[in-house]
């Protein structure tokens, strides 16, 4: 609805672009082997954009500019770990939006330079400059109904430009609070929020738990679990209508649902057998499909593609994960270090779980396929990692201060930002598949 | 007065050496046995009990040693302090799958308001990660049982619940698998169709720490009847 309008591409297309340009095709060549050979290299997508100061992210400037947007892009920006936010006393007296700018001079402050402008409330104009050859790239973005997408889709935009990556910060959080939760009465909510945890809104409310948040993938309805009959169920929810309808209640456990890419099953762990099983269940006619077989717990299932799901089970004495088909068979084990690595989610390629080493719990990322995994969370009792669209973040709860609390963190571990949410206990963040309304 | 204490004396200390231990069993669940392993008991069980030798420990050997007669020790710290595993646990070396409750004329429904009475007690607790039933519940366990097969109009529910380590919803299949452990022992007296089971998960805590005090305190089963 809302399009990026790219008005003007690049202005100027000196040499040192096109050299760029070749240069890092062979540098992606070289990173997607590393991928192969090496367990995951999180800092590959930043290797392709050559930097002198790789390790710190690349270096651009934002100007101030009216209207509050900058604010929220300087934040996006840095919370995706590829950049680094040069401080604005660097270039001290910058011409505003479209003024004349010698963009080649600042060479050595930034590699890029972002100037804006919104007036009243109208649409949002951002223009990218290289600092290496004076390109520039403008972007017109159309109001919204929620300001702050605006500036998410300019932050999508830029990252996209110099990244070559789709950007994920025009995206939502879905996440379970809960206040007074030893209490006899606490309430639990599911919340919807953006995905810097701006705007929460609840969209449900219970005296019984909620759990396991999962988001179809047009981003419209929310599938999740209900204890609210005194025992377990899965339904699905339409953010925008608020129409729900019942997925699955039979006898134990109705849980751990995930939305297959294609929009038309859910995977999730039942136990209606007497032991918790993978199964499939059509959205639209119900109909189910038992996917694993074993007497251990199987549960927390995410797909990868269509053709493939990837779940916890402690088939093997602790819990790891394991990959199977989407039609059944044999279930491939694919975590070893540890003795407790389960919740995986999935997205471009890369998983992130979560890994219990030494008594602690910490969000754990590899490439599919790796061996190794590197961890990106320093907390004690570190939960439910998710990844963003695109795989460049993830959101997990931490105790800070006594509290689950939502935190990103890019996957190269560079950037870790603390998100504000309402009261309560937080739990179970998903991240939104990328918005199309 | 002066001979008590010196007797005192050293039953604390050994009282604070085998909850030494304890902190290291916990989580492996060295102590537990499976579900049908009756008696086994191995004599480190009774290291897992209650930290701090806060006079848990004295009750606790009264309940694994022999059923209902044990039930009138607890009276320590109210509805905790038995209960919370520290209860039973130092009984495990009395071997608790011999004799179930030895006087079943206990086993009635008035039994289960009466804090003297073994069925009073309705939690179950479980070592990190596992589902098997630690020793020293198989009285308690059978006399619910009894209570269930003696009124065959009585229905249970069995709520598992799990620490809140690891994720949730694995936890939530553990919690459930905690249920049906105690159930399948129910069931050995023919009440399984009496009663159900579920799991919570990690989502309703009794205790809110983050420490290895609560989270023993949350591992648990808790058996609630309907209407009682």
């Amino acid at each position: 609805m809302n399009k990026i309008t790219n008005k003007s591409k690049i202005v100027k297309k000196g040499g040192g672009w096109v050299l760029h340009t070749a240069f890092s095709r062979v540098l992606a060549m070289l990173a997607g082997l590393a991928l192969m050979l090496v367990s995951v290299n999180v800092s590959a997508e930043l290797e392709l954009h050559i930097s002198k100061t790789t390790d710190e992210g690349i270096p651009i400037y934002i100007a101030n500019f009216a209207g509050g947007a900058a604010g929220i892009i300087t934040a996006d920006l840095k919370r995706s770990g590829r950049f680094k936010i040069v401080p604005r006393g660097k270039i001290p007296r910058i011409s505003p939006y479209g003024g004349s700018l010698n963009a080649g001079a600042y060479q050595n402050v930034a590699e890029y330079i972002i100037r804006g402008r919104q007036q009243g409330g109208g649409d949002l104009e951002i223009e990218l400059i290289s600092t290496s050859d004076n390109a520039r790239t403008l972007y017109r973005i159309t109001p919204n109904i929620n300001p702050r997408r605006v500036a998410h889709k300019a932050a999508d935009a830029i990252y996209e430009k110099i990244t070559r990556r789709k950007g994920a910060f025009d995206t939502r959080l879905a996440y379970v609070t809960v206040i007074n939760k030893t209490s006899k009465n606490p309430t639990f909510r599911l919340y919807i929020s953006d995905s810097d945890g701006f705007n929460p809104q609840a969209i449900l409310s219970s005296r019984k738990p909620i759990m396991s948040p999962a988001w179809s993938p047009d981003g419209s309805r929310l599938a999740y679990v209900s204890f609210e009959t005194n025992s377990s169920a899965v339904y699905i929810q339409n953010i925008f209508t608020g129409e729900k309808r019942l997925i699955s209640a039979r006898e134990g456990i109705n849980g751990a649902p995930a939305w297959s890419p294609d929009g038309t099953r859910l995977a999730l762990s039942l136990s209606q057998n007497g032991n918790p099983e993978i199964y499939t269940i059509n959205v639209r006619n119900g109909r189910l499909q038992q996917i694993t077989h074993s007497s251990a717990i199987d549960t927390e299932p995410v797909w990868y593609g269509n053709g493939s799901l990837i779940f916890t089970s402690n088939r093997g004495g602790s819990p790891q994960l394991y990959r199977i088909s989407s039609k059944g068979g044999k279930a491939q084990r694919l975590t070893f270090n540890g003795k407790y690595n389960s919740a995986p989610d999935v997205a471009n390629n890369k998983i992130t779980f979560i890994t219990g080493t030494r008594g602690a719990f910490h969000v754990a990322i590899k490439s599919i396929g790796g061996s190794g995994r590197d961890i990106l969370s320093n907390g004690t009792l570190d939960e439910s990692p998710t990844l963003s669209p695109n795989g460049a973040m993830v959101a997990y709860t931490t105790l800070r201060n006594g509290q689950n609390t939502l935190a990103v963190v890019s996957d190269n571990a560079k950037s870790r930002q603390f998100l504000r949410s309402p009261a309560g206990d937080v739990r179970e963040p998903a991240w939104s598949p990328y918005l199309h309304q | 007065m002066t001979i008590k204490t010196f007797i005192a004396i050293p039953v604390l200390i050994s009282i604070f050496a085998l909850g030494g231990c304890s902190q290291n069993q916990n989580d492996k669940g060295s102590g537990a046995i499976g579900s049908r392993g009756g008696g086994t008991s191995k004599s480190h069980a009774g290291g897992r009990s209650g930290k701090g030798g806060s006079g848990s420990g004295t009750q606790s050997g009264t309940i694994g040693r022999g059923g209902a007669s044990g039930v009138n020790s607890r009276n320590g710290s109210g509805r905790g302090g038995a209960g919370r595993g520290g209860a039973g646990r130092g009984g495990a070396n009395g071997g608790g799958g011999g004799n179930s409750a030895n006087n079943t004329s206990d086993i009635t429904l008035a039994g289960l308001n009466d804090p003297h009475n073994l069925l009073s007690q309705r939690i179950i607790y479980f070592d990190y990660d596992k589902a098997s039933i630690r020793p020293e519940y198989m009285v308690l366990i059978n006399t619910h049982a009894q209570l269930l097969a003696k009124y065959p109009n009585l229905r249970m529910r069995l709520e598992g619940h799990a620490d809140e380590r690891g994720s949730r919803e694995y936890n939530v299949a553990l919690s459930e698998a905690r249920a049906q452990s105690v159930k399948s022992i129910m069931a050995i007296e023919g009440v399984g169709g009496q009663i159900k089971t579920i799991g919570y998960g990690e989502e309703l805590p009794v205790a809110t720490g983050h420490d290895q005090k609560s989270w023993q305190k949350n591992r648990r089963v808790e058996i609630k009847y309907e209407g009682y």
